[in-house]
């Protein structure tokens, strides 16, 4: 028998009207001293991938946030108890400092595309077809070209949300990816939950003064960006 | 529309739409992860991927889609 992990807490001694979990499965609490984590009782071969069930997985933690903010877990953490009961043990440290961090705080996203114009007036003076080594060059040439485009997004973008939203942002993960035609960003802010208001309104205006992008705001969520411990780790010591 | 999952300054998209995205970008992506089984890569069932791009797609589909593109090569 093993557990399925929605999400772990601090403080957590009941539920208050937490819907049912995945494959419809009651949610328990699992104690380990002061931290507790919660969880549905599963065989192994109950649980399916199914949108229902990642669904049912995030209405779970979503419910548990209206009473604290939870590191939520990855859909799909299927442990035994031993194995959860070692993984708390090992980091609680780390656990309760990221618990600390997200206390009374939530998570907002900013989507962005916005399309390149590229000049391709010099591409098409060049009539020759370059041969396979040459279009390979050419292509290696312009995926550096992108990356270094994209650091240099990446920061620009970073420095206008500052500019825009102040202190709001308590954390920022910011992730570009430039293509041929299009630039698509995320930036996921942790904020205070009493600055939701505030933040959506500092971002329609951020908006409206770029009209050459689209943009998607989002939240709050509970802290999914910002619940990992071993990402933190692996950039720490550049482990992966 | 409940307090959260709302999906702001979109423009012809539908909310529902992408709060179902979003939702489960957040879920599947990310979050913590604690030693386990993640069985996100089983086939064979209605698994959705959902990317930076907004991609949605069964695996079933994923793999019609590979498979005729494989055969076309």
């Amino acid at each position: 028998m093993k557990v399925y992990v929605y999400c772990l807490a601090e403080g957590v001694e009941r539920l208050n009207k937490t819907p049912r979990g995945i494959s419809n499965l009651p949610v328990r609490i699992a104690k380990f001293q002061d931290l507790s984590a919660l969880v549905s009782v599963c065989r192994p071969d109950a649980f399916k991938v199914t949108r229902k069930n990642a669904l049912a997985h995030h209405e779970v933690v979503r419910s548990i946030t209206r009473q604290t903010t939870p590191l939520p877990a990855r859909f799909g953490t299927l442990v035994t108890i031993q194995q959860l009961s070692n993984y708390v043990s090992t980091h609680r440290q780390a656990i309760k400092a990221k618990l600390a961090h997200v206390r009374g705080r939530v998570e907002m996203n900013v989507r962005m595309i916005a399309n390149i114009i590229t000049d391709t007036s010099q591409e098409s003076k060049n009539e020759d077809v370059p041969g396979p080594g040459t279009a390979f060059l050419l292509e290696k040439r312009r995926e550096i070209v992108r990356e270094k485009a994209g650091v240099v997004y990446k920061k620009q973008l970073s420095l206008w949300l500052r500019e825009k939203l102040g202190d709001l942002v308590k954390e920022e993960k910011i992730s570009v990816v430039i293509s041929e035609t299009v630039i698509l960003a995320r930036a996921d802010h942790l904020i205070e939950r009493v600055d939701v208001e505030e933040y959506r309104t500092k971002m329609a205006n951020a908006v409206e003064g770029r009209p050459e992008a689209r943009f998607m705001v989002s939240g709050p969520w509970p802290p999914y960006s910002f619940a990992n411990i071993e990402l933190e780790f692996s950039s720490q010591f550049g482990v992966s | 529309m409940s307090t959260f999952d709302q999906a702001i300054i979109s423009d012809e998209w539908e909310n529902t739409d992408l709060s179902l995205l979003e939702t489960l970008d957040h879920v599947l992506n990310r979050g913590l992860v604690i030693a386990g089984e993640i069985t996100i890569s089983v086939a064979d069932i209605d698994l959705i991927f959902v990317g930076l791009n907004v991609m949605v797609s069964s695996v079933e589909t994923a793999n019609e889609v590979l498979r005729k593109r494989a055969a076309t090569e």
